[in-house]
């Protein structure tokens, strides 16, 4: 019992303004879940109502320009979920990788579930979009039914991925 | 009040345009089934110290060209099948150029020191190259690492893509994409697969010159 005390004290600790980087093992215990999904699964999350926007981002740990890049997704994310928009997180990383991926994903607040591309490489891109050579990152915006709308190979910023999302909810 | 709707409504239609302009940002389109090496004779510096060109290494029978480097997880995932197939290639009648366009200072991995261990250490009997503006790269259209291209005798581009079908795997490849292609090259044979795609790594271009 004192035991489960100490625990729950030691627990809230970092939301009464104590806040400091966390731990190897507590950005291990806070990492989302990742979803082995083929690009099946992926369009499948495109097209789950609800949404007016939704924007899939193709990342793996050890593309620096996709780490670089990702606090600008997370912010998006923020300034645009309360108007619909859904992000989806495709890891590319190989799958015994994919402890560092959840570490990395918990390092950037991710609290929400992503995707571990699985698979043959070919289809998986050819599935998402025919024009993309596989090189990483690479960000798709689709409209709230589910339409393709824009596609960025490479690095985005948060300016360039805020007028795609922008538009994608903008009814055509 | 309306003064704001217009500003919105400016803004926002500022901001389409912008997204017009923005969206669809695919990779520049390269050379195409048919082509010609580009650049064929600018001369890059070999992990040997010497200077060489894709037409100094080019064979009778054709040319390959691997655009990779030394840090990405794909290259080394596929780098013991790229050395195999490029050093056995070159004794059957193929030049082999392996061509590293990244900037080192992305990834100092990628740097030259780096280069000449990782020839030596696999026993590379081919030219591994700095393309030291990354022009070459430019030039080909390539996008990521590796990347292959392979070239007939007469000069023209027969295959274009990926290793095989299993970067990660090799006892799980179904698809011996590159080999299939330098096979039918050297039998005087069409490429069947003539063009293919995998993940890889975006090539760290340097600042064009």
């Amino acid at each position: 019992m004192r035991h489960g005390i100490l625990v729950c004290v030691l627990t809230l600790l970092p939301a009464c303004g104590h806040r400091s980087p966390p731990s190897d093992s507590q950005a291990k215990a806070e990492a989302p879940a990742l979803e082995t999904a083929t690009a099946d699964r992926i369009l499948q999350s495109v097209r789950e109502p609800g949404a007016t926007a939704v924007v899939v981002n193709v990342w793996a740990t050890w593309c620096t320009p996709c780490r670089q890049e990702f606090p600008d997704l997370m912010q998006i994310r923020r300034e645009y979920e309360p108007r619909g928009l859904r992000m989806v997180l495709v890891s590319a990383d190989f799958p015994d990788q994919s402890e560092d991926a959840r570490h990395f994903l918990a390092e950037q607040g991710v609290d929400f579930p992503t995707f571990l591309k699985t698979g043959k490489d070919m289809e998986f891109i050819n599935q998402l979009d025919t024009r993309w050579s596989g090189a990483l990152p690479a960000t798709f915006v689709y409209d709230g039914r589910g339409a393709l709308r824009s596609f960025r190979e490479g690095r985005t910023t948060h300016a360039a991925l805020e007028s795609l999302v922008v538009a994608a909810m903008t009814p055509q | 009040m309306r003064v704001s709707s217009l500003l919105a409504s400016a803004t926002l239609a500022l901001t389409l345009t912008s997204a017009a302009m923005a969206a669809d940002e695919a990779a520049p389109a390269g050379i195409a089934i048919g082509d010609e090496a580009p650049m064929a004779t600018t001369k890059m510096k070999n992990v040997d110290g010497k200077q060489l060109s894709i037409a100094d290494v080019k064979k009778a029978k054709g040319t390959l060209v691997v655009f990779s480097c030394n840090a990405c997880p794909w290259a080394k995932a596929w780098e013991t099948r790229i050395v195999a197939l490029g050093n056995a290639s070159t004794k059957r009648g193929i030049g082999v150029i392996v061509i590293n366009s990244n900037d080192p200072t992305v990834n100092d991995q990628d740097g030259y020191d780096v280069m000449k261990e990782r020839a030596k250490q696999r026993k590379m009997q081919f030219a591994y190259v700095v393309d030291a503006t990354s022009d070459v790269a430019r030039a080909f259209g390539a996008t990521r690492t590796p990347e292959a291209y392979l070239f007939g005798a007469d000069g023209k581009l027969v295959y274009h893509g990926t290793i095989d079908d299993n970067a990660h795997e090799p006892d799980k490849v179904e698809a011996r994409y590159l080999q299939d292609a330098v096979d039918a090259v050297v039998a005087g044979k069409a490429v069947s697969t003539q063009e293919t795609k995998a993940l890889g790594c975006s090539i760290k271009f340097r600042a064009k010159s």
